[in-house]
């Protein structure tokens, strides 16, 4: 059957629909905050040569370069061949999967009309794989919890007990977590469902001619926009924040050479592995590096393999980019998230309209507690706070708002009920955001303390909260763009007292924890940004009337809450 | 004097931006009539009154043998699109102000680094913390601090502030801090109204709480004040009953209800619709259908299969990105998942900066109106340019209650429209009627889409003053391949709310573990929610109670409802609800082999009355109608205004066909079909359109990339 453009249109749209309602029946059958309310997870339907045609909606940008190698990397281990009705494929695998070993990816085969038509991948970020779990600290994998080869969680419809044995004596929370395992199941059974549903009603055999449309369509859209780009190499080397507990500097060193319709970013010189659990796997460098591009250059055309291809990604072997087993992975966001700015930095001069300012809350902000509660069970809780976004050519950075991963926060209540702590304050910090002609968005104030539980091994809570590490008088501030001011406010107290973010700490019954996520880039300079707009600023908190003068050159009459025109014109003159 | 013995009447009546309708059933013979007057923007109370006397004049007396009225109104919703609320504060736990502004802290786009956010409904400097603290078990760590609870009243006094939501953390487990809050505002704030968040949404998740509680409190007054009008109103007219409003999810609510959480009835109107487009699926058997209901400043689309419409517990007001779920405000209350476009009949059209036709999302509403309505509308509209297209009759707009200026008309799209871009006043029109058609194609495809559906499978059920108008165009674009266009179409909503059965639902959490279940206990809930419900119920009526409980893996947040036969007081009760609970499971999601045990969330029980059955008159003609008129109007085939024949709609005959291109009138909308596409009436009354071909439109060749936009959820 030849397809017709508004057919291939509604198809498309099909795709993405069924991928979505996975993740819906992911959500809905869920058990733990990790999938409810973080969405820290993928779902993703694949044609029969594991290319990736759609992934879902809600999702985090971490997964989007990892997705399509996994369900490659699954059929090599098992072949199309050897698959039957009703397999289900496990793995948590770093490099073989998503970088670390809280990562869990299941897929399985659709079937249709008795042969395979496609697969359906779902990855989740669990709550426990074992292990000493959130913590840069570790030396190694096996520090690091479970390592679920390339197994069989289902054959043929039987599920394999033996897996769901192992994994559950070494989680700390086992209802919850094998739960969560089971809504994974669920995802791809929806998803099974709606291609089936999708194939009989068009009539079709196969997903191959619609599947070759969409990548070409995504793929030559995407090159069309790199081709308007200058061709050109430009370089951008940064020394990353120090990681608590490792001694190595960690230098990135990004090359971007734009030629043609392609792009290669490469990494060659960047710092070898470390002992610290910040390695990332190629998967999930691939996955950062490639977001920005399509970020940057063509959002609104729906992603899928095609979406990766024009982008060439070299990062050698053994660097701390492309780490080899058994290097640490935990915390690999602590360097991933932060590609998307370095390539941004790198390409700032041929696309300023396109890019962002810092993210006051890159690296993801990741919290972890856990301890016992008074019937002697486990619990565990994770939590996320986000910084300011980075403002750009076209507004303001909004608010704590996520990147580059997008994950959601979980409620402060959600949190609560999980963990016997609670949440002192999460407010707002004025001031924080970068200063420029667009303000970075504000970053915020968090502070939680431990509830004695009333008995003895109700009593201490463990927890972790990892920070971006970022410091204004670092080597890597929370940047500004095309002349504005870099974020501001970051840092962590324990009871009063500066500690080291990102390890784990034993908390007391009233003990209190304290962290600050730093406000977002600016975007211009700060001297031409309208009076007006820093009054409004000032009016609501966002920014203090004595920072409008030091920052923007803004004297307002705090009486009247007026901008004393004469004033700012002569402070603006003598300040540019 | 036909005064009769028993109450016998029941009323419809359903206050739109632009028009309010009205339909009134006689119990005894079903008979139904109904009335269409503009709304009056500033007391739509008074359109109410103004119509019900219009009615009554009828009948004598017909208001004393009311047993119900059942009313719904786009008010609400209204105030929160224009951004005409009361001025709001928000008093919240000390250290958690910014809740409202820091909301998930995600974007709703993942590949949009530009993505615009709604603003937060109150400003920072309205926001406000006081000392106290429940934590997550109920327990105080805390007490209220009272005095800061009073200091903030002042400040907001001094700020002007008109109403305040209250929404301390955990107040869902414990209210005490709320309630006492809510209590000292009142008496330091006379006159400001207060809405708590434990009263109105009292769920955990902080954020979604006091959106929704923000919002309830916004809307309150305005909802407040014309509802006690509107109550007092119909009682001096002589009407003994209790007034009922249409909650957002078509049950029903009595007016002390609606009153004290607006929040409820914010969708209404739009739920009226959806009621009435469902009862005429149920009669025809339809099973799969796409309500399109188009009004004079919003279209609204639904899904409804085999007669159920789509359902959320959630939704979004104010959305930045219409496309988008996150990108607007969440309000947590149980809705019919509808899609509502800012296009109708008083959409404005006007030429943009780029020198570009664009037409909404903003109405002339009902005043000043269209220009040609004569209301000292000048701004051309919609309604304007399908008058001038010849697809409205001036001298029959309401059955020729109010005439249309045609003058006024082609004098506001010339000037406004035709001189700026060198069109013809005619291409202009044009223009603006694809355009509408267009915007709301490209919306309510994407919506389709992910509702999982192919509108090839559905049928277009067309209503709303507007709806008929522009559904064959709309559905041609789409690829619905039939329209249905019902009797009384312009008035249709009105008509939902006698279609719906007056419905009460109630609910009691239980959160055990099915097996350990105290089953007294869940009896005696269910009885007491049973008394609950039917105490709300109209005095005399049949009663239909169905229960439900609410069942999910220990650990799950959704449950599925499972229905159930009462009384539960023995023990297979418990394996048969675990049974069924896992066959609907393994139904929705497939064969996982959950080991965790069965929970009980929450009992339900619906109280209803009997579905009521509307004698919806038919068509009496025996022998085809002809053509009572011809006249021109624009064919868009042919790029031409053409001659086409114009019936009477009451006139035709059940089984009569009509080959387009052609007009039907009736008093309250027009039905226009365009050139091949077949018309014929059904026997309930249906206009039934047929479409030519129904080809969509999006040219695209190999190289140009389809644009897809989904939203996630």
């Amino acid at each position: 059957m030849q397809l017709d453009p508004v057919t291939i249109q509604i198809l498309w749209n099909r795709l993405i629909t069924i991928v979505d309602e996975a993740a819906t029946g992911l959500m809905r059958t869920a058990y733990t905050p990790s999938v409810k309310e973080y969405h820290d997870f993928c779902c993703a339907l694949f044609d029969t040569n594991a290319q990736m045609l759609s992934h879902s909606t809600v999702t985090t940008a971490g997964f989007l370069g990892i997705v399509p190698e996994v369900m490659r990397n699954f059929l090599k281990k098992h072949p199309p061949e050897t698959l039957q009705p009703g397999d289900a494929i496990i793995t948590n695998d770093p490099w073989i999967a998503s970088g670390h070993l809280i990562d869990v990816s299941i897929a399985s085969p659709i079937f249709h009309r008795d042969r395979i038509v496609g697969y359906t991948l779902c990855i989740v970020h669990h709550l426990d794989m074992g292990g000493r779990m959130s913590t840069l600290e570790s030396k190694d994998m096996y520090e690091e919890g479970l390592k679920i080869p390339i197994l069989k969680l289902y054959e043929a419809g039987k599920v394999n007990e033996t897996v769901f044995e192992f994994m559950r004596a070494n989680i700390r929370v086992p209802d919850k977590v094998l739960g969560d395992v089971r809504a994974q199941l669920v995802a791809n059974n929806v998803c099974t469902r709606g291609l089936k549903a999708l194939l009989d009603e068009y009539d079709l055999d196969g997903l191959e001619e619609l599947g070759a449309e969409v990548i070409h369509r995504t793929e030559s859209s995407l090159r069309r926009k790199i081709a308007a780009l200058p061709d050109g190499a430009y370089r951008n080397d940064v020394v990353l924040p120090k990681i608590p507990g490792c001694d190595d500097e960690i230098e990135v060193k990004t090359l971007v050479t734009v030629e043609g319709d392609e792009v290669t970013i490469d990494y060659t010189g960047s710092s070898g592995e470390v002992g610290a659990a910040i390695n990332c796997s190629y998967n999930m460098t691939r996955s950062y590096t490639a977001y920005p591009i399509k970020l940057a250059l063509d959002p609104y055309v729906p992603n899928n393999d095609g979406g990766l291809r024009p982008i060439k990604v070299i990062a050698p072997e053994g660097t701390v980019i492309n780490s080899r087993p058994p290097a640490a992975t935990w915390g690999r966001t602590m360097i991933s998230h932060l590609f998307p700015e370095i390539v941004f930095a790198a390409m700032e001069n041929i696309m300023p309209e396109n890019i962002l300012a810092s993210n006051g809350g890159s690296p993801a902000n990741e919290i972890y507690l856990h301890g016992r509660n008074p019937d002697g069970r486990s619990f565990l809780a994770i939590a996320q706070h986000s910084g300011g976004f980075g403002a750009s050519a076209r507004c303001d950075g909004y608010s704590c708002l996520c990147f580059p991963n997008n994950t959601r926060n979980i409620p402060v209540e959600v949190t609560e009920n999980e963990a016997r702590m609670y949440y002192v304050r999460k407010e707002l910090r004025t001031d924080s955001g970068g200063p420029g002609q667009n303000r970075g968005g504000l970053g915020q104030e968090v502070e939680f303390c431990i509830l004695d539980g009333g008995t003895e091994l109700a009593r201490d809570v463990e927890s972790s909260v990892r920070l971006s590490g970022r410091t204004e008088d670092g080597s890597f501030p929370v940047f500004g763009r095309r002349g504005g001011k870099n974020g501001r406010g970051s840092g962590m107290w324990a009871n009063d007292q500066p500690v080291d973010h990102g390890i784990y700490r034993r908390l007391a019954p009233g003990d209190r924890v304290k962290f600050v996520l730093s406000g977002g880039g600016g975007y211009g300079n700060p001297l031409e940004r309208a009076p007006e707009r820093v009054l409004a600023d000032v009016e609501q908190g966002y920014v203090s009337i004595e920072q409008a003068e030091i920052d923007f050159g803004v004297v307002i009459d705090a009486g009247r809450m007026e901008v004393d025109m004469d004033a700012t014109a002569a402070l603006r003159g003598r300040m540019s | 004097m036909g005064t009769k013995m028993t109450t016998a009447y029941r009323l419809g009546v359903d206050i739109g931006g632009t028009f309010t309708d009205f339909a009134v059933v006689d119990e005894d013979s079903g008979a139904v009539r109904v009335e269409k007057m503009l709304t009056s923007a500033k007391a739509p109370e008074e359109t109410v009154l103004r119509g019900v006397e219009s009615l009554a004049a009828a009948v004598p007396d017909m208001l004393a043998q009311t047993s119900e009225v059942i009313h719904a109104t786009t008010l609400v919703t209204n105030v929160i699109l224009e951004r005409k609320g009361a001025k709001t504060g928000l008093l919240t736990t000390a250290g958690f102000r910014d809740i409202l502004e820091l909301a998930r802290e995600v974007r709703y786009d993942i590949f949009d680094m530009f993505i615009r956010l709604p603003e937060p409904m109150v400003p920072r400097n309205l926001r406000l913390g006081v000392s106290e603290r429940v934590l997550a078990d109920g327990s105080v760590l805390v007490p209220l601090n009272e005095a800061e609870v009073r200091d903030a009243a002042a400040a907001f006094r001094d700020a002007g502030v008109e109403a305040v939501a209250v929404a301390f953390l955990h107040s869902y487990r414990a209210g005490d801090h709320e309630k006492r809050a809510g209590a000292i505002l009142r008496e330091e704030l006379p006159g400001v109204t207060v809405s708590l968040s434990h009263e109105v949404h009292p769920e955990p998740k902080e954020y979604e709480r006091t959106s929704t509680t923000v919002i309830d409190a916004y809307v309150k007054g305005v909802a407040e004040g014309y509802l006690d009008r509107l109550s007092t109103g119909l009682q001096e007219r002589g009407y003994r009953n209790r007034l009922f409003v249409m909650l957002s999810n078509g049950g029903t609510a009595t007016v002390e209800t609606a009153k004290s959480v607006p929040v409820q009835i914010v969708e209404s109107g739009p739920a009226a619709g959806v009621e009435a487009a469902s009862y005429f699926g149920r009669l025809m058997g339809l099973d799969h259908m796409l309500s399109f209901d188009m009004g004079g400043t919003t279209a609204k689309l639904c899904i409804i299969e085999h007669g159920r419409a789509a359902r959320t517990r959630t939704f979004e007001v104010d959305r930045v990105h219409r496309f988008k779920a996150g990108s607007g405000l969440p309000a947590a209350v149980p809705v019919y998942d509808l899609l509502e476009i800012g296009a109708g009949g008083g959409s404005i059209a006007r030429v943009n900066d780029l020198g570009l036709l664009q037409v909404g999302p903003d109405s002339a509403g009902s005043d000043p109106g269209p220009a040609s309505y004569g209301l000292n509308g000048a701004a051309p509209t919609v309604t304007d340019a399908d008058l001038l297209l010849g697809y409205l009759n001036p001298d029959y707009f309401l059955g020729g209650q109010m005439r249309l200026d045609i003058a006024a008309a082609q004098d506001a799209i010339q000037t406004g429209l035709a001189a700026a871009t060198g069109l013809t006043a005619i291409e202009a029109a044009a223009g603006v009627h694809e355009l509408v058609n267009e915007n709301m194609t490209s919306a309510a495809r994407v919506y389709v889409a992910e509702k999982g559906q192919a509108p090839s499978h559905l049928s277009l059920v067309a209503f709303g003053g507007a709806g008929p108008v522009h559904a064959v165009g709309l559905a041609r674009k789409l690829g619905c391949p039939q329209v249905i266009v019902p009797p009384f179409s312009g008035v249709m909503s009105s008509l939902g709310l006698l279609a719906a059965p007056v419905a009460f639902e109630g609910s009691r959490a239980v959160r055990q573990i099915v097996n350990a279940l105290d089953l007294d206990a869940v009896e005696a809930a269910f009885q007491e929610l049973e008394d609950e419900a039917s105490a709300l119920m109209p005095e005399g009526s049949a009663l239909l109670v169905r229960r439900s409980v609410d069942l999910r893996y220990s650990g799950q947040d959704y449950p599925l409802e499972i229905e159930t036969e009462g009384p539960c007081n023995d023990a297979a009760v418990k394996s048969d609800w675990e049974a069924r609970f896992e066959a609907a499971y393994n139904e929705l999601y497939g064969k996982v082999d959950d080991d965790n045990p069965v929970e009980l969330a929450s009992v339900r029980v619906h109280v209803s009355q009997p579905a009521p059955q509307l004698d919806i008159a038919r068509p009496a003609a025996t022998t085809d109608a002809a053509p009572k008129a011809s006249r021109k109007i624009y064919v868009s085939a042919q790029a031409s205004m053409e001659s086409v024949s114009v019936y009477e709609r009451t006139d035709l005959r059940i089984g009569q066909e009509i080959a387009g291109p052609a007009i039907v009138e009736e008093r309250e909308s027009t039905t226009v079909i365009g050139p091949g596409d077949r018309l014929s009436v059904n026997a309930f009354g249906c206009l039934v359109v047929d479409l030519a071909i129904p080809t969509m439109s999006g040219e695209d060749s190999d190289d140009v990339p389809v644009t897809v936009a989904v939203g996630g959820g």
